[in-house]
This record gives C-alpha cells, structure tokens and sequence, in this order.
C-alpha cells in the first residue's frame, strides 16, 4: 500500500515570550493509505501542532514532512495552499466556519475556490449526508455547535480529499453530539475511502482507529 | 462572475451591518477632507472675489495725467467684457465762502462693475441725475458736513456747479486708495466736461478696470505691459487688489494649504484605523480561506473588493456629509464673515477628498493582507501574527499608493514644499507616537507586576490589555496621538496667527492726518493743537510724493520686484536734521545746511528686504522730474502704528522749489476729536483733515476677516479631528464587545469593567496627548517661523485645551461605545465571536 504521509525527524520550535519553546522534538512516522491513526496524548503534548504540520498549516523547523508524495517543507503559503486542493480535508475543535457565509456556501467554499462545477449542488447533497440539508441557509451563529460541526465535515470531505485530518472534531462537544460526529467521520471516511488521522484525548474514541500514537512532550511515547 | 467577486459579495451580503463601523469612520475621514478643502476653496475663492470688488474689476490698467489712447481703449474692449473707466483727482470743493480738499472721483455708466455702493439714501442714478440744469455729485459726510452741505445745496468743482445727490457710506472699490488722501467726492465724468479741471497738464489719473472673467491674469498683463508698458502703463489685477493686507492674504493662503493638509491628516487617521481594525476582524476568516485552498492572490483579491466597495460607499456618503454639512453651515458661516465667502460645489476639493478616501483605504488595507497571505495559518488563528514582509509584488504596490498618496498631496496643495513638509512632520510625529505606544507598553508590562495592583482587577486588566500581546495600545496611541498631534498644531498656528494680526493693527493711532498744510500755517497749526489738552502728541513734516523708478540705473520693478515700496507713489520727507525720535541704524545723516548731490535715508528693515546697501543710487521721480540721490543712511521706521513713517527722507537741497506741503498726525483722546476737527478746520480751511480711525476700519475690517477665516478653518479640523478620534472609538467596538462579555462571564460588574475601560483609554490617550502637545509646539513653530515668518510663542492654554479635549472626547466615546459591549449578552456575543 502506499504512503499518504511520510514525517522525517520532524521538529518544531515557536518562539515564546521566554525564549524558544520545543514542541516537537524529532517524529518520525508514516501513514499509509486508507489507514486510520489516533495521535493521543496529555493537553500541550503538541498534537494540535503535529496535525497542523500534516496538513502544511504550519512550518516545520527541522525534518521533513510529506504528504501523497509531495515535500511540503519545500512549499510557499500559495503552494501549500494549491496542495490542500481536493487532497486534504481538516476539521477543528472551534469549527472555524467563515461567519458571514450560510452553511450551504460554507461548505461549497473548497469546490469553488478549486474551480470545480456544480459547487453548490454537491455541497447540498453533502450537507444533506450530514443530516443538515434543511439548515443550508443558516449561518453558523445560528446553528449548535454540534450543527457547526457537522457543517464543518461537510466542508473538509466535499472535495472528496484523500486524506482527512480532524483536530478533536468533538472536544467542543457534549457526548451525544460528539458520538454523532464520530459515526459520520467513520461514515465520510468509509464511504470515500480517505485516510484519516484523528488528534482526541478520549480513549474510546482513539479505539475506534486502526493505529494509536501516543504523544508526550512533543515525543512520540 | 469572478470567484473572488462572488466570495467578497457574500461578505459584503451580510447587510451594512458588519460594515457600518468602517464605512461610518471612512465616510467621517473623507468628509473631515472634503469640509477642510471645501472650506479652502470657498475661503480663497471669497477673497478673490474679494479682491475684484475692492479692485473694481479684475484687473486695472492705470494711467497718470492722460486719458488711454485710441489703441489702449480698443484693446481693452477687445480682451475684456466690460470696461468702466475712473478719473482721480485732488481739487477744491467750495460752498459759499467755504472750500475743501476733497479726493474727486469721477466715472462712467458702468461704475461700478463689481460691488455696490452705500448711500444714506436713494439711487445711484438718482443722486448723479441733472436736477434744475445742475449734475448731482456725491459727498462723504464729514466733507459734505464742512461745507456746511444739505442734499440739494449746491457745491462748485472748478468752474461747474453740482448739486449735492446722496451722502455716501461706503464705495465698494475703495482699498485702491489707501491712506492720506482726502475725502471722496463722487461724480460723473462727463458732467466735468465743463469744470476745466480734467485738461492737459493737470494732475489727474485714470482707471480702466476690466472685468475678464476666466481669463488667465498673467498673460493679459504680459500682453499689455509688451504692448503700452512703455507708455506709463501700470497694471493691476485682483491678486494684489487689497493693499495693506496682502502680507496676511499670502499668509492666509499657507495657512488654508495647511489646513487643508491637515485635515487630510486627520482624515486619512480615521480611513486608516477604520480599516485596521476592519482587517483584524476578518484574520480568521482569511486562514480559513487558505485552510480550503485559498491562495494569498485570492484572499487578496477578495478583500481588495470588499474594501473597493466599501470605500466607494464611505466616500459618496463622506462627501454628503462633508459637503451638505458645510452648505448647511454655510449660512451661519458666511454671516460671521465680514467679506462675502462663496460657498459653492467645488469640484476641486470633493474629487481631492475621495481621492485620498480611496488610497488611504487600499493602502492600508494592503499592508494586514499582503502580511496575513504570507503568514502560517496556524499563527493566523491564534493572533499571533509574527512580523513578516510582504511579497515584493505587493511592497512595490504600497510603495506605489503611497507615491500616489504623496503625489496627490503635493498635487491638490499647489505647494510641493508645504506638502512635503507636513508629510515630514506627519512621519516623524508617528515614530515618536510609536515610541510613545511602545513605551507605554513597556510601563503598563512593568506596572502589572507591581503590587498596587493586587486586588485590583480593573487596574490589572487595564494593564493586561496595554501590556499584553494582540494589544491595541500601539495602534491607538498611532492614531489618536497623530490626530491630536495635528489638532494641536493647527491650534498653535490659529492662535500665534491670530495674535499675529492684532500685534500688527497699530495699538495707539494717531486721531487725524492733517494734509496740505502750507509751510505758513505750519506754526500757527502747531500752536493751536498744542493748546488744546486732549492732544497728548503732534508730529509734522513736510511732505512730497514721489516714485521710485530706478536703483543703480535699473528700472526698481527688475531690482525688487513687486515690493511695496516701488508700486505706486510714496510720501518722501525732507530735513536738515534727523526729526526727534529717529534712530539711525546705518551711516551719517548729512549735516545741517548741506547743500551737496542729494542723499537719502532710507527705512532700514525695507531697505533690507529690498537689499539696499549704503551708496547706492536711487532715482526718485518727484512731479515728472528726476532726482538722483545717494543712500547715505539707513533709519528705523515704524509702519504699524499708522503714525507717520516715510520710507525715504532727502537732503533739503536736493528738492528745493519743489512744491510741497507738511503733513501732521494728532494724537487725541476720542472724545476730543470732534471738536479738534471743527476748530481746525474753522481756522485752516484749506488743510485736509484724515480720521485714522476711519481709514484704518477698512483695514481692520479685512484683517478681521483674515481673522474670522482662521478661526473658521481651525475650527473646521479641530471639529472634524474630534469627530473622527470618535469614529476610531467606534472601530474598537467589537474588540472590547467580546472581552466585556469574557469578564463578565468571569463575574465582572458592569461598572468594574468600564472603570477598567476608561483607564485603559485614559493611559493611551494620556502618552498620546504628551506627544500631541510636543507636536504641537514643534510643528507650530516650523510652520509660524519657517513657512509664514511670524514670531512664535507657545500657546499653552490652546496646546492644553485642544489635547485634553481630544481626550476626553475619546474618552466620552469609549464610554459611551462601550455601554453597548457591557450590557449586551455575552452569550451573544461570544457565540458571534466564533
Ligand atoms: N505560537 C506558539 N507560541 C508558543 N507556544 C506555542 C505556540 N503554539 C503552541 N504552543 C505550545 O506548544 C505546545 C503544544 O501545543 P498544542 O500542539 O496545541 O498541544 P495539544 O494540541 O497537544 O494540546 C503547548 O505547550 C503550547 O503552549
Ligand atoms: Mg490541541
């Protein structure tokens, strides 16, 4: 099977406010196709950082990340953004869906920015599979945060990406809710055939992956 | 329909209601520009028709002792509309056993082409009208009171007898003549066909003023000095009609450019906040856009449209705003002014203020979005914006709207030195301000340390928000500060300006000239007024007049140009010796008795802006002769009092037989001067009697609009400026919204966090009113020393005033913007804020 993501001894320093601050100290790990993997891990372990890193929302300062094949250490702003293209869907814990846009055009953003056709047709249906078809109009600051988040899947998996990146997609939310959004990114990623990596500090949710990483102090445990 | 078209109108969809803060501030920025410049452009075109009345037309061709010839005349009606043509001359009026020196005016139909006059009663056409054989003239009431003279009485000019028509109040082209001269009779030219007084070799001159409306000035009157130049032809034309006031005219007009440039100041501060802060608040929302594969050329473009629309909205309602409010205003406005102000649609100034609307909006909309397409996303979401360069591509197209920027300023300022001056300031006032922000920072990180603050959490917060990062303090101190700055500096420049022309109006006049006093009723004049103890001064001297003509040999208009001493005749003294008072600055006056080659002594501070030196030659034409006489001596001669001054005194000899008469001032207190006036003229009744307080009104009166004008144009910045530091509280409205909401999530009281709010502003604007009133002082200075050559001296009840008004309008604003934050819902406004 091949390999969606290659990560070389990756390492990232953030200046602080004293000084540098190590918050990945050298991972290296693969990822291969239609492969579902949990990075688990204490609060500040650096597992939001690793999965911004896979998906080249932030830079590397030491190491190699790649991603279906393509360095994305080597990459401009425009040309990772170009890359995320069809090729990768990410989903936040705080959803991040643009205020002033509906729900419908929230999730038709991705398809129109590639200039794909029938961009809002598609992003209906998906908004459909997500159980919101009758909420297309709204705006975010008027729907739940569970509603905000099932909109915000809708988005990272319209463009049918290959690889699927959600950051505690239901940290934000109680447990009904964020049982609903597991079974529909299990749904997405099933139905598509995505590979899928998942940051979450619930174990029971971590056991539903394929693969377990554990992270601890920007090291893999 | 383009992606980033469609992307921006959704944005833009929402309603106004996520724009009304930033069209509001752009509308107020490019308003304060429109206002100031419209201002300008009605001030300065006032006093250009101004100067066309006082003229009496828009331009003047003047001949002494003839009329203008068959070719002159044919020319004038062909390059002008209308032509009215005046005859001045000096003459005796007499009434029975009286007679007086009277100033005769006389004119034609078209008198006159601008303006109106004032009679105490009737007509025009009634006063000069043929009644019972006899032509009407018109008398100035103290003439017309020493002759004894009811309307009706009849009066003689000559051999013509008029009778008396109307008593005139005001004619509107009077600034022409200055002082010294009697007073006015008015009649018409043709009823003195028969006087006997207009006739070769009298003294007479004559004015043709042209109205040429459009016409470009300055090739008329090369035109017509190529063509009669030679022939005695003097020109003048409305840009210099107001003498005496010129110095304040010229002065005025660097101070509207200024005004002008400070209002685009002001303004482009309240585009640029607004804008700024319009900015922030889409950050997240652009990471977004890069996260679903946006790249930075689309986000640019997206929001480059926005702010396209935006701004066009901001504009058109700016200059609504800007120029309906001043056409409101206009009546109020031209009521207080003692000329008439044209109001009007400029063009000009409207084109200017959306010019700069848009620029400034694009500008600094560029810089936070060139940064934001270059920066990680990650570092996007969490505020935590490093400082990046912008692309090149994009650090060429800042450079470009700024080089447009300036160009515009210097452009529509017409002075590329005052508008690259201000600019300067400008930039040098904004790092200062930044250090100020910066230092401010530093204290407010030092400050939160320190214990005082525990159990303070509105002090703590306060300091947090200054100190913290994702801190406005920067930002705020940058634009209030300069706003301030440039309200405190107009503010210097209006009150030195100000106090400017009321040290210039003399402060202790002299009551009366008494003019054509023969040297035999020089003594016996002397006598009398020395008698009377309300006379606390009398000064005489003989007087000549004559004109300037050449220095070293060459004509003195190449030498020294347009300078006041060689336009038009002076009074030129003579004396054996130095009179009381005179102070020699440079050189010997000549001794007593001297009967040597003429030598002269002449007014020091002209002869310095003239660059005269000791030994150089002056030729002086006195009643068509020519008198060559060496400078000898420089001497301080003071021309603000109105008392007397003469530029140019001579050795006696020099003018010998020349025929001349003494002037006098009189010193009186006012409630003497009456009867001064009645027993002197009883006595001497061919001595002209001048009240200064009279002939100085109508230089009061235009000084005083000078006046009116400046503290028009102050007031218009400094109102626009607190209006738009209003805006800029405004633009901080959401920011402060969500940390309300936050605080009182954690259990703040209302009035703790607006405690804390106010503290926060009271901080920022504390480090920005010091640097405002420092600006104030300095920009104050260069302006008044370097640009308008006034002395200058701190203001510092303006200085204070104006800053801590500033302040506390700010302040006031915050308070009041903030009521809406701290009582709206936080869950509201948190759930909006994701
Ligand atoms: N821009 C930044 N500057 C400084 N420190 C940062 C920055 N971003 C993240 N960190 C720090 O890096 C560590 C890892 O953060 P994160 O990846 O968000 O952890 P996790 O997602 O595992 O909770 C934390 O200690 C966090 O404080
Ligand atoms: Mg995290």
């Amino acid at each position: 099977m091949n390999t969606v993501l290659d990560l070389k001894d990756v390492r990232l320093s953030l200046k602080g406010n004293a000084g540098p601050v190590e918050i990945l100290r050298g991972i290296s790990l693969t990822v291969r196709e239609g492969e579902s993997l949990a990075l688990i891990g204490p609060s500040g372990s650096g597992k939001s950082s690793l999965l911004m890193l896979m998906a080249g929302l932030e830079r590397a300062t030491g190491g190699t990340v790649s991603a279906l094949g393509q360095d994305l250490t080597g990459l401009d702003e425009d040309a990772l953004a170009r890359f995320r293209r069809g090729n990768m869907g990410v989903v936040f814990q705080s959803f991040h869906l643009i205020p002033t846009m509906t729900a419908l055009e929230n999730v038709a953003v991705p398809l129109e920015i590639a200039g794909e056709a029938g961009a809002f047709a598609r992003a209906m249906a998906e908004l459909e599979a997500v159980g919101l078809g009758a909420r297309a109009g709204h705006y975010p600051s008027q729907l739940s945060g569970g509603e905000q988040q099932r909109v915000a899947l809708a988005r990272a998996s319209v463009g049918r990406p290959k690889l699927l990146l959600a950051d505690e997609p239901t940290g934000n939310l109680d447990t009904v809710n964020g049982a609903a959004i597991m079974d529909l990114l299990f749904g997405l990623r099933d139905r598509h055939g995505a590979t899928l990596v998942m940051v979450t500090h619930a174990p029971e949710l971590a056991e539903r992956c394929d693969r377990i990483l554990r992270l601890a102090d920007g090291v893999l445990a | 329909m383009s992606l980033a078209w469609r992307l921006a109108r959704r944005e833009l969809r929402g309603g106004l209601a996520g724009f009304r803060i930033l069209i509001l501030c752009l509308a107020l920025g490019v308003a304060a520009i429109a206002a100031v410049g419209m201002l300008r452009a009605a001030i300065e075109g006032g006093l250009a028709d101004q100067g066309s009345v006082i003229l009496g037309g828009d331009a003047q061709m003047n001949f002494t002792y003839r009329f203008a010839s068959v070719e002159e005349r044919a020319w004038m009606e062909s390059h002008a509309a209308k032509v009215s043509e005046v005859v001045s001359f000096r003459s005796l009026a007499v009434a029975g056993e009286d007679r007086a020196l009277t100033q005769v005016k006389a004119v034609d139909d078209l008198w006159p082409l601008l303006g109106s006059v004032g009679l105490e009663a009737g007509t025009l056409a009634e006063a000069f009208a043929v009644k019972d054989g006899l032509p009407g003239g018109i008398m100035e009431k103290v003439l017309a009171d020493r002759l004894g003279l009811k309307l009706g009485d009849r009066f003689k000019l000559g051999t013509q007898v008029f009778r008396l028509g109307a008593v005139l109040l005001k004619e509107p082209d009077s600034a022409t003549s200055g002082l010294g001269l009697g007073p006015r009779t008015l009649v018409r030219t043709v009823d003195l066909a028969l006087s006997g007084l207009i006739a070769p070799g009298t003294l007479y001159e004559t004015d043709y003023r042209l109205l040429v409306p459009g016409a470009d000035l300055d090739a008329l009157k090369a035109q017509a000095v190529a063509a009669f130049g030679d022939k005695g032809l003097q020109w003048g034309d409305r840009r210099h009609a107001a003498q005496g006031v010129e110095r304040f005219v010229e002065r005025l007009g660097s101070f509207l450019i200024l005004v002008g440039l400070a209002g685009l100041a002001v303004g482009g501060v309240g585009v640029a906040s607004a804008v700024r802060a319009f900015m922030e608040a889409r950050v997240a929302t652009i990471a977004t856009l890069k996260v679903l594969g946006a790249e930075g050329s689309l986000v640019l473009r997206i929001y480059l449209l926005q702010i396209a629309v935006i701004c066009g909205i901001g504009v058109v309602l700016g200059l609504v705003l800007g120029a309906g409010g001043l056409m409101l205003g206009a009546p109020l406005l031209a009521g207080v002014m003692p000329f008439p102000v044209s109001f009007r649609l400029y063009p000009g100034p409207l084109l200017e203020a959306a010019f700069y609307g848009a620029v400034t909006g694009h500008l600094f909309a560029l810089w936070p979005l060139a940064q934001a397409v270059r920066q990680k996303v990650t570092a996007l979401y969490r505020g935590t914006a490093a400082r990046v360069w912008p692309k090149a591509v994009h650090l060429a197209a800042m450079a470009g709207l700024l080089a447009l920027f300036i160009g515009g300023a210097v452009w529509f300022s017409g002075s590329w030195k005052l508008a690259l001056g201000t600019l300067g300031g400008v930039f040098a006032a904004l790092l200062v301000l930044a250090l100020a922000g910066l230092g401010l920072k530093a204290l407010a990180r030092m400050l939160a340390r320190r214990r005082f603050v525990d159990g303070r959490p509105g002090v703590r917060w306060a300091l947090a928000a200054i100190g913290g990062p994702r801190s406005e303090a920067l930002a705020v101190v940058l634009s209030l500060g300069l706003g301030l700055s440039v309200l405190a500096v107009v503010g210097q420049i209006d009150a030195n300006f100000r106090a400017s022309i009321a040290r210039d109006l003399p402060a202790k006049a002299p009551s009366f000239f008494f003019i054509d006093l023969q040297d035999a009723e020089v003594q016996p004049f002397l006598a009398m007024v020395k008698g009377n103890p309300a006379v606390s001064k009398v000064e005489t001297a003989p007087m000549l007049r004559g004109i300037l003509t050449k220095i070293n040999g060459v004509n003195a208009r190449d030498v020294v140009g347009d300078h006041w001493v060689v336009m038009g005749d002076r009074g030129i003294t003579f004396s054996d010796a130095p009179p009381p008072g005179t102070k020699v600055t440079a050189g010997v006056w000549w001794p007593k008795d001297y009967t040597g080659p003429a030598q002269i002594s002449f007014a020091a501070a002209e002869a310095s802006e003239m660059k005269l030196k000791l030994g150089d030659k002056l030729t002086v034409n006195i009643l068509g002769r020519d008198i060559e006489a060496t400078i000898t001596s420089f001497r301080k001669v003071d021309f603000s009092s109105a008392g007397m001054g003469f530029v140019m005194a001579m050795s006696p000899s020099a003018v010998a037989g020349a025929p001349h008469t003494s002037i006098a001032t009189v010193y009186a207190e006012g409630s003497a001067e009456a009867a001064i006036l009645r027993d002197t003229s009883k006595a001497f009744p061919n001595i002209t009697a001048i009240s200064v307080k009279d002939a100085i009104g109508r230089v009061v009166d235009a000084l005083g609009a000078i006046a009116t004008a400046t503290v028009l144009a102050a007031g218009a910045v400094l109102v626009t400026g607190v209006v738009v530091l209003i805006g800029g509280a405004a633009a901080g409205v959401p920011a402060r919204m969500r940390e309300a909401a936050v605080l009182k999530v954690l259990g703040a009281t209302r009035g703790r966090i607006l405690a804390s709010f106010a503290l926060r502003s009271g901080m920022m604007g504390a480090a920005a009113g010091l640097v405002a009133i420092l600006a104030g002082a300095i920009g104050g200075w260069a302006v008044l020393r370097l640009v308008m050559d006034l002395p200058y001296r701190f203001e510092p009840w303006s200085a204070l005033g104006i800053v801590l008004g500033g302040m506390v309008a700010t302040l006031a604003a915050g308070v009041v913007f903030a009521l809406a934050p701290i009582s709206a819902r936080p869950a509201r406004v948190l759930r909006d804020a994701e």
